[in-house]
């Protein structure tokens, strides 16, 4: 690998010199690309002045300051029927029954959901990077992403480093301002928890010199990924009691439990994808994707008042196919346009599962806790998406979404004997938005869903949820990947 | 397997051009009209978007990224007119030797002075060029300078062709300047173009036919009712023509006409696919006599 990665580098830098300098001054008295309107076309002979050429891109930009954009989310949003909660058996261990969500990161009420800030630029003639800050309300500043990548490497090859979202299916790589509708896709959130599958690692990527868009990647990634490859390490549970009637300081007493897990140095996960796009002319345009990962480690500990600890120990494998197809009507703002899109994914977790109990004080972490209830058992989740937009006027579209997750859906939550997992049953939410989008940097986005959670007797009767968004962009003008 | 290998090859290589043409991806009919004039029957000329679309608002498509990754060179506008999508698509193709700053990367409207540019922009005045109108291809002469600055992009990345391109490129100028007396004739009684967007500001500037204003209120926002009753009342009692394009909504520019009695054309501002030059200097008759009702 290590052998692979410099062939890589050494060649991307040969290419790299190799390249002729561009813009370079004619000796002639032939005209400059500022001055190029005024003495091109005259001066008739046998040695014609020779134009320069510009190579350059003209951009609005700052010249050798990075490019620089802010994109502003606001969410109103209002239950205003029935409980929204998790999807039921998707809780990582987590929760007992069902947890009553905020739908990852969408609170009731109005809010400013974030401050995106994106600084790009071109570090070198070898390398592009990239920063992309996520400020919240709260005046939280987030990483969402920061990676390095390079720009001059041969074949249709390229590498990325540093802090990314992952190419594996379709929507995942794709940011807040992207998304046609104003919440992340269930199973996304379900599978890869609510940031999506955003890892520290590298990326390499390859795009077949083929008539039709083929590329191949591949990630090794640091692996801390709630969803797919969660990871605790080492690591005990303490609790504290009192003998009555005493001090409370000189009667204290400790129990604590080992969580019994190894910490494990990353990359812990590792994934590899292919799209495929075929030429389709210039109205239609489509992608699939197949993608897939493996976690040499998936690690999760729930710990309780009662100094009681559930440990589940393992390794994790996911892969998913995805879809999408887009129809240029060729009118004005998008009028007459069509997406459809699609995704599912199918995750197996194979653990062993321990319960373990604090047996007296006062005792060394190693030795005073004792099993009750230990066994193996393997979770296998899925959950699908599919949605259709349309540009039903200029400027404006409708969208519907349909998903589900858990279709198949044997859980990490061990029954109440603690001899296996438990199943459940699937959780399906339809969607439904309009999006108005007054000029190319903003737009204002209405949207109601239906979320069906299957229940234990309450709340049977699903919840409704209503939202109202805004999202606007300033500074450099935005460029969408497909 | 050795067959699936040899197949794949095989593709590979035609998909490449006849061995040693130059593979040149134009994102516009009109670029790729001046690529194959400059180029001739040296370069294979691939075109990214139909002329009837606004280039401004296309997406990068997978379909680019598989072109421009087999590309020798990219002729674009530029100007930013293609922002929204060239620079993905450029940088998911993955080839070094068309990155902006190298021989394989061209911008027509780098190569000649544009107008409109700004000292000071601001969003609210619309979406605005800072850097100049880059809609330079409806400027014949300033398009034969682009295209001589693209025969020694050509020749740089192709030397046996250099004589070729710059002749080449040379007689395009030719014609462009041959045709331009008449063009001037033409154009001298014109009463004056309300335009839709401003895409056509260089040929009325350089047949000195007066603008009378544009239907959108700032460029790239659709008319409004407001914008246009009060373009109507500043042009009422005057004479001139509306132009539009294919893909611009007809409801504002039948507003114009009810109102002012002027008469309504729908003109391209790009070559039919696969275009030659003749199909050019006829786009450009077609303005002129436009320009006269």
């Amino acid at each position: 690998m290590k052998r692979l990665l410099t062939a890589f580098l050494v060649a991307g830098l040969a290419t790299g010199v190799s390249a002729p300098v561009s813009g370079e001054e004619q000796d002639d008295g032939g005209w400059q690309p500022g001055q190029a309107g005024q003495n091109a076309g005259g001066n008739e002979g046998p040695r014609e002045p020779v134009p320069a050429v510009d190579r350059g891109r003209i951009t609005a930009g700052t010249e050798f300051n990075p490019a620089i954009s802010v994109i502003l989310d606001g969410v109103y949003r209002n239950d205003f029927s029935g409980e929204v909660e998790d999807p039921a058996g998707f809780g990582g261990g987590h929760d007992h029954g069902h947890g009553h969500g905020h739908d990852h990161g969408i609170d009731e009420g109005m809010q400013l959901r974030e401050a995106e800030i994106t600084l790009s630029g071109t570090v070198d003639r070898y390398l592009d990077a990239m920063t992309v800050l996520a400020v919240d309300e709260g005046g939280n500043v987030e990483i969402e992403e920061a990676f390095i990548q390079t720009r001059s490497l041969p074949a249709g090859l390229r590498l990325k480093a540093g802090r990314f979202l992952s190419d594996i299916g379709y929507i995942n790589r794709q940011h807040i301002h992207d998304w046609d509708f104003v919440d992340r896709p269930l199973v996304s959130d379900a599978l890869f928890g609510d940031e999506g599958l955003r890892e520290t690692g590298v990326q390499a990527t390859w795009l077949a010199p083929l008539p039709f868009y083929n590329q191949y990647g591949i990630e090794v990634l640091e692996g801390n990924n709630p969803g797919v490859a969660a990871f605790e390490g080492s690591g005990s549970h303490t609790i504290t009691g009192y003998d009555t009637g005493e001090d409370p300081l000189d009667a204290r007493q400790r129990s604590t439990v080992s969580y019994g897990l190894d910490d494990r140095s990353g990359p812990r996960l590792f994934t590899a994808f292919t799209k495929f796009g075929p030429d389709l002319g210039f109205d239609h345009a489509a992608q699939f994707g197949l993608s897939g990962g493996y976690a040499s480690s998936w690690q999760d500990v729930e710990t309780h008042g009662s100094g009681r600890v559930d440990v589940w120990e393992g390794d994790a494998w996911f892969a998913g196919v995805d879809a999408v197809y887009k129809y240029d009507a060729g009118r004005a703002y998008g009028h007459g346009n069509w997406t459809l899109q699609a995704e599912y994914f199918f995750r197996e977790i194979s653990v062993d599962y321990e319960n373990r109990e604090p047996t007296d004080w006062n005792n060394d972490e190693d030795e005073g806790w004792e099993l009750n209830g230990a066994f193996s058992d393997t979770a296998r989740q899925d959950g699908l998406y599919l949605q259709a937009l349309y540009g039903f006027a200029p400027r404006w579209n409708v969208g519907l979404r349909a998903e589900a997750v858990g279709l198949k859906n044997d859980t990490l939550e061990p029954n109440d004997a603690r001899t296996a997992f438990e199943s459940e049953d699937i959780t399906r939410r339809y969607s439904g938005q309009v999006r108005f989008m007054p000029t190319e940097f903003s737009i204002i986005r209405a949207q109601l869903n239906y979320l069906d959670v299957p229940g234990h007797g309450h709340h049977d009767d699903g919840a409704w949820t209503f939202m109202l968004q805004y999202n606007v962009s300033l500074g450099q003008h935005g460029a969408h990947q497909f | 397997m050795a067959r699936g290998i040899i197949a794949f090859l095989a593709l590979t290589l035609c998909s490449a051009g006849v061995w040693g043409q130059l593979n040149v991806v134009a994102t516009t009919t009109n670029m790729a009209m001046l690529a194959d004039t400059v180029g001739g029957e040296r370069v294979e000329v691939t075109t990214l978007s139909p002329p009837d679309r606004n280039v401004h608002h296309l997406e990068a498509r997978p379909s680019m990224m598989a072109a421009l990754r087999r590309a020798d060179l990219v002729v674009a506008v530029g100007a930013e007119l293609e922002i929204g999508w060239l620079p993905p698509a450029i940088d998911g193709a993955g080839n070094p030797s068309i990155q902006p700053g190298r021989p394989g990367y061209f911008e027509a409207a780098n190569q000649v002075e544009r107008i409109g540019h700004m000292e000071t922009a601001d969003r609210a005045m619309g979406d605005v060029h800072p850097q100049g109108n880059p809609h330079i291809y409806m400027d014949p002469p300033r398009l034969a300078r682009a295209g001589l600055a693209l025969a020694e992009a050509m020749a740089e990345l192709d030397e046996a062709g250099a004589d070729a391109y710059r002749a080449n490129a040379r007689d395009f100028r030719d014609r462009v300047e041959a045709r331009l007396p008449d063009w001037k004739q033409a154009a001298q009684d014109a009463p004056g173009v309300l335009l839709f967007h401003e895409n056509a500001d260089y040929l009325l500037e350089l047949l000195d036919v007066p603008l009378h204003g544009y239907l959108e209120p700032v460029p790239g926002v659709p008319p409004t009712g407001r914008h246009l009753s009060e373009l109507v009342r500043g042009l009422e009692g005057s004479q001139g023509v509306v132009i539009r394009n294919p893909w611009q909504s007809q409801r504002a520019t039948r507003l114009v006409r009810e109102q002012l009695g002027w008469p309504v054309v729908v003109l391209p501002t790009n070559v039919p696919l696969n275009g030659s030059a003749d199909d050019y200097l006829e786009l450009i008759d077609q303005w002129v006599q436009a320009f006269v009702p």
